[in-house]
């Protein structure tokens, strides 16, 4: 099946960045957040392998801090080499919370630093934020996609199958949904919830946030297939064996809607990835100085770090590749369920 | 018609709901308009304990329902605390703006929605559909604000478009033409920058739909009856493919709205976004509702369309009701 | 013959008096002669507004866009120049203080109109503060109009002249008139007496129905995209030359509400001038300057100050052991003066305001001429005298470095601050990592705005929060709220019944006393014992005041931005575009 290598080649593109993000502390050099106060906004460091007398060497090396633009200042000092050092001893991190390690992928020591994404406006190291903001936003966004197309596919199944009151009443709650402002009531949670919400309550209370705001639309499309599908010949027939209508629903129903489901899914999780940065502003979500993709590119909503500041951009960049991944998947698994004969 | 009949009474039920619920809603979030007066060391507790009746903003909460309602019912739906006007003559002017926006970027997204999606679902697996995928990612990567951005830069850099607003500064004696196109001139960022945001998740669905209709029994029977490749693409398959179709505009409607919110503050366009946005941030309270209901009424009746539609073209839908 | 040639000749006579005497009344309105550097009549400026105005009724307008359109539209009695941030004759040509400061004798300029041509008088000064002391009405302005608890009361002399009659001296009350517009009495009394003065002069009432004593008029509203103003042709400033004021024969207001957008239009020419910009943006514009033909304007630090402070209230009713027992530790003067010992304020200056703002010791800040104090000591960063001050205060450190108190708990809270400021946000992580090294593990909580407000002022569930203030005025008086102990916004401890702690009954007297003496050295000296109090026992620990930035095409010429709002179009009139 033709479907299999697409499918094949996106999960483990997939499978490799959330293995990145589980083991961030390794493959990030610094903590998301050390500040290195006097670089901010210090563009990506340049990584030699020739050095100032011509040799070159296998290992690619970065000079002190004194490889900035600013070389014409002293020419002939020689600069100090510092090579990149792999598996380094740094700062202690934790695996998924609960394993404590402090051997780094690679590194360099000291003074110099590794900024190969570069660095924002408090001097933290783009690079590690970038992967340790995968922890959060993956997740969070893969789970409340999850949430909303589950939520919102069983309750649009339910209505178009039982059509009647249960389908006005399905009906009319999504459009109450998608209408009333919410906000206020996020506003007025957080505002019961304590001043200091531990690290993996907000993460639940963000799963939970953003599943519930997407669940009216999916529920909405599954709705409609359901109203066309079961009035189809072979759920006819179905019924006329004696199917219950649980059987008829999961066996031959709902997987008609799969298709909807899984676009809505792989459409939901770069939304729900771009939501975040919004609810932070609103008091849900993580707070400073813990990163996630959403925050990271709320920084270029600003003009002045759009137009001066170019390496800010790189985090959205690999979005693209890790978007594209969940479209190839979503399209994988929509042909495997077309091909289900009849 | 008894089911459409029936279909109206149901909405305005909801908006009725939708009111009171907006209103308890509101009322859950801490604070209120005066808050940041309370910040500032001249005025006294006094006068804004004060303030706050004179508005009725220290009724209880379903008094203050009755109040709006009967305002509502006068056509001027509460009181804005931040203009000290009725909130309807407020909202008319900029809810029309913001109608000719969304309509003119959902117009443009669905023109370009459909043909490409179709393309690629006929072209489906082949090397353009990937880079067509890939493309359409890297559009949905990139964060809303950002496009908005880009085209106000776009029309710093090039000069080809006003950046920002309705209409020029002298335009005002001119004939209605000249204004229409004007305002045209002017809508055309604007409404570029807001389809470009809504169009991938249309095309996405747009290209699902069809493949799903184009793998379909019926259509291969078909095929292999022979019938050209172009009538079976438009006159067979497009039409199965219309039924989420239509259930995606009335959604799209939604997504437009709000999306256009982000458009209209950024590239200042005189619509509801940048009104609504400060109105919900400093909590004027009937503006808000106002916004909601209005909003909801955009989007109920784009619902309503797209059940009627929907009814129209899928005759399976009809037999059963 | 002679009959005719003396009929002739009384006709003669008697034009050429009734012409001498409207000659004099002509030249009998009292016009301020300015001096800046004589300009030439014509053009329209453009400028863009972060929000919309709400309303032209300057009795109600509260917020910063309306008040800095009334500006433009309004004059008051006695003006403050923001340049040199005294006091100047305005409407009124000239005031006489009794020898006790409780009269102000104010005597207006004679023949000055409206914009619609009706003439100023004395009745239109009563009727304006009749309107503003209405306790029905409750204009934000109301309050500072009370001294002493009791109402100025104004009275008319005579038709050019009234008396102010306060119930304490005040030594203030000169600067009070600022920012006080006077109304027209023939176009609102009417609406006044029927009680319907909220809703006059409304964002849609029509332009024969308002009138000011502005530089401008209105000429066009169109909501959501912009307001035009036109030139006032009875406007009561001159320039040497004779020129009568403004030279502008337009302005337009266009409403911008994306920050950005405003930097984009200003770049593309579309706007004249940027009011106030963030210091991100700075660099990018001063690289542009002269290509673009422009300047931008860093002005040093206004009247804001930012400064982190405890929660100090008094919980004891409220069941709360958790927030009880850290408060235990923020009651601790050296506890705070560790703190803020441990914060790098040059960090906060370099990478949150790019190096544009200026670090602070005190609440006032340096940009404040007349009311600075150089001598408050301006420490920096020492780790190791917190180190000392926390030893002293019963705190020790675990072999991990966490902080812990004599009882053995772990120092452990949250900073609040408001997620709508995002410098506000980066100082406070600034902080967290700062108190990091201390030992300490503090948490960053960004909230909506109205969420901290009610935390701070109502509830009082916070611990720490970092929160920013603009002092109304350059004069200390404007603030005495946030300095009395029983003011509401004494932040940290507001609306006390009788002062919680020595130093703040200290601070107490010294406000009051200077509110009622009138010399300027004597208040001076008082006020700076008030900032060295606040600087010994730290109730609220000052960070930094954000510079004033500004910039304007080179065309307009005149252009002379000051630290005090409205920063760039105090002096509007004067305004010209070569």
């Amino acid at each position: 099946m033709r479907y299999r290598n697409k499918l094949g080649a996106a999960v483990l593109f997939l499978m490799l960045i959330h293995g990145l993000a589980l083991f961030a502390g390794f493959f990030a050099p610094y903590n998301f957040a050390e500040q290195t106060r006097d670089r901010p906004f210090a563009p990506p460091t340049r990584l030699h392998f020739v050095d100032d007398q011509g040799r070159t060497h296998l290992v690619p090396f970065v000079y002190d801090a004194a490889d900035m633009s600013d070389s014409s200042l002293h020419a002939p000092v020689t600069r100090s080499l510092r090579p990149i050092q792999f598996l380094v001893r740094g700062t202690p991190y934790k695996i998924a919370g609960v394993f404590s390690a402090n051997v780094h992928l690679f590194g360099v020591q000291e003074p110099a630093r590794i900024f190969l994404f570069g660095t924002d406006a408090l001097g933290r190291d783009q690079f590690s934020r970038f992967l340790y903001g995968a922890q959060i936003s993956l997740m969070a966004g893969s789970l409340a996609a999850g949430l909303s197309v589950a939520l919102g596919g069983a309750l649009g199944a339910v209505a178009g199958f039982y059509g009647g009151h249960i389908d006005e009443c399905v009906t009319r709650m999504t459009e109450l949904f998608l209408a009333a402002p919410w906000l206020y009531l996020l506003l007025g949670v957080r505002a019961a919830l304590p001043l200091h919400v531990p690290e993996w309550q907000s993460f639940v209370l963000l799963v939970g946030v953003l599943g519930l705001i997407g669940w009216a639309r999916p529920a909405r499309l599954v709705r409609g297939i359901v109203l066309s599908v079961k009035e189809r010949q072979f759920v006819l027939a179905a019924r006329g064996f004696g199917a219950s209508d649980a059987h008829l629903l999961c066996r031959h129903v709902l997987p008609e809607t799969y298709g909807v489901i899984l676009t809505q899914f792989s459409i939901l999780v770069p939304q729900y990835v771009l939501a975040e940065v919004t609810l932070t502003f609103f008091g849900v979500g993580v707070g400073e100085p813990v990163p996630s993709w959403g925050s990271l590119l709320s920084v270029l909503q600003q003009y002045s770090v759009l137009v001066s500041y170019w390496w800010m951009f790189i985090p959205a960049i690999f979005l693209v590749p890790i978007f594209f991944a969940y479209f190839q998947i979503s399209d994988a698994l929509q042909e495997h369920f077309q091909s289900v004969p009849l | 018609m008894r089911y459409f009949a029936r279909r109206l009474v149901h909405a305005l039920v909801l908006l009725g709901a939708l009111s009171f619920v907006s209103f308890l809603l509101l009322e859950a979030a801490p604070g209120d308009y005066f808050d940041e007066m309370r910040l500032n060391p001249e005025i006294s507790d006094q006068t804004i304990a004060r303030l706050r009746a004179s508005y009725g903003l220290d009724r209880p909460l379903l008094v203050r329902y009755e109040r709006w309602l009967r305002s509502t019912m006068h056509g001027q739906m509460g009181y804005s605390v931040a203009y000290n006007e009725p909130v309807w003559p407020i909202l008319r002017v900029r809810a029309r703006n913001t109608l000719v926006l969304a309509g003119t970027a959902t117009a443009l997204a669905w023109l370009a929605a459909i043909p490409f999606g179709i393309l690629s679902a006929v072209k489906h697996d082949s090397l353009g559909d990937r880079i067509g995928g890939f493309v359409v990612s890297a559009v949905l990567a990139v964060p809303e604000l950002v496009i908005c951005l880009a085209m106000l830069v776009l029309a710093l850099r090039t000069g080809w478009f006003p950046v920002g607003g309705m209409e020029s500064a002298k335009i005002a004696g001119s004939s209605f033409w000249s204004r229409l196109g004007d305002t045209g001139y002017h809508l055309v960022l604007p409404a570029l920058g807001l389809a470009l945001i809504t169009f991938p998740v249309m095309l996405r669905h747009v290209r699902s739909a069809m493949i799903e209709s184009l793998e379909s029994p019926f259509l291969r029977v078909a095929r292999a009856h022979g019938i050209p490749r172009m009538r079976l693409l438009f006159r067979y398959a497009l039409p199965a493919a219309a039924n989420p179709l239509i259930s995606l505009f009335s959604f799209s409607i939604g997504t437009m709205l709000s999306s256009s919110l982000l458009v209209e503050v950024v590239l200042s366009w005189p619509g509801l976004g940048p009104l609504l946005v400060e109105s919900t941030l400093s909590r004027d309270l009937y503006v808000v509702v106002g916004g909601v209901m209005l909003s909801s009424m955009f989007v109920i009746g784009g619902s309503l369309l797209a059940d009627l539609a929907l009814f129209a073209s899928d005759p399976r839908i009809r037999v059963r009701g | 013959m002679r009959v005719v040639y003396l009929r002739g000749l009384i006709n003669l006579v008697a034009a050429a008096v009734l012409s001498s005497m409207f000659a004099a009344g002509a030249h009998a309105e009292d016009l301020l002669v300015t001096d800046n550097s004589p300009g030439h009549r014509g053009g329209r400026l453009v400028m863009a507004l972060r929000s919309e105005p709400k309303t032209l009724n300057p009795v109600l307008a509260a917020d910063e866009t309306s008040r800095n359109l009334l500006e433009c539209l309004t004059a008051d009695l006695i003006h403050i120049n923001r340049r040199t941030q005294k006091t100047e004759s305005a409407l009124a040509k000239s005031w006489s203080v009794s020898a006790d400061g409780r009269r102000y004798t104010v005597h207006l300029r004679h023949g000055i109109r409206f914009s619609d041509g009706a003439p100023f008088d004395a009745d239109d000064v009563v009727f304006t503060f009749q309107v503003y002391l209405d306790e029905k009405i409750d204009s934000p302005q109301r309050d500072l109009l009370v001294i002493g608890g009791k109402p100025i009361a104004v009275k008319k002399v005579d038709s050019y002249t009234v008396s102010f009659d306060l119930a304490q001296p005040y030594a203030a009350a000169e600067r009070l008139f600022d920012g006080l517009p006077m109304l027209p009495r023939h176009l609102l009394q009417k609406q006044y007496q029927e009680g319907d003065f909220s809703s006059a002069w409304s964002l849609s009432t029509p332009q024969t129905e308002l009138a000011g004593l502005g530089p401008f008029r209105m000429k066009e509203y169109v909501p959501g995209d912009h307001v035009l103003l036109e030139r006032n042709p009875y406007y009561w400033k001159q320039d040497r030359n004779g020129v009568r004021l403004p030279y502008l024969d337009q302005i337009e207001f266009l409403f911008v509400s994306s920050e950005d957008a405003q930097l984009v239009r200003f770049l593309s020419g579309d706007t004249d001038i940027l009011n106030r910009f963030g210091p991100d943006d700075f660099a990018l514009l001063e690289k542009q300057a002269v290509a673009k033909g422009y300047h931008a304007y860093d002005l040093g630090p206004g009247l804001e100050y930012n400064f982190l402070f405890f929660n100090l209230n008094d919980l004891s009713s409220k069941d709360s052991p958790g927030l009880a027992m850290k408060q235990a530790w923020f009651h601790d003067v050296r506890f705070r003066q560790a703190v803020s010992g441990a914060i790098d304020r040059g960090a906060i200056v370099g990478l949150v305001y790019n190096g544009r703002a200026t670090p602070l010791w005190g609440p006032v800040t340096p940009g404040n001429k007349l009311w600075f104090d150089p001598q408050i000591i301006s420490s920096t960063k020492s780790l190791d005298r917190s180190r000392e001050l926390l030893r002293s205060a019963g705190f020790s450190w675990r072999s991990d470095g966490t902080l812990v108190d004599s009882k053995g708990q772990e120092v452990e809270f949250s900073i609040l601050t408001s997620s709508s400021n995002a410098q506000r946000l980066q100082t406070a992580t600034i902080i967290q990592e700062d108190l990091r090294q201390l030992g300490m593990n503090v948490h960053v909580v960004s909230l909506q705005f109205g969420a901290v407000v009610d935390r701070l002022l109502k509830t009082h569930d916070y611990e720490a929060c970092i929160m920013g203030l603009v002092s109304g005025d350059a004069d200390p008086t404007p603030d005495m709220n946030v300095w009395l102990s029983s003011g509401a916004t004494h932040l940290w401890h507001p609306n006390q019944s009788h002062p919680a702690t020595a130093w703040e009954s200290q601070i107490d007297a010294l406000m009051q006393k200077q509110l009622v003496t009138l010399g300027y050295a004597e208040r001076k000296r008082l006020y700076d014992r008030v900032q060295e109090i606040v600087a010994e026992n730290l109730p609220i620990i000052c960070l930094v005041s954000p510079d004033i930035l500004v910039a304007a095409r080179d065309q307009v010429r005149n252009f002379e931005p000051a630290i005090l709002d409205p920063y760039t179009i105090w002096n509007i009139e004067q305004l010209y575009i070569q």
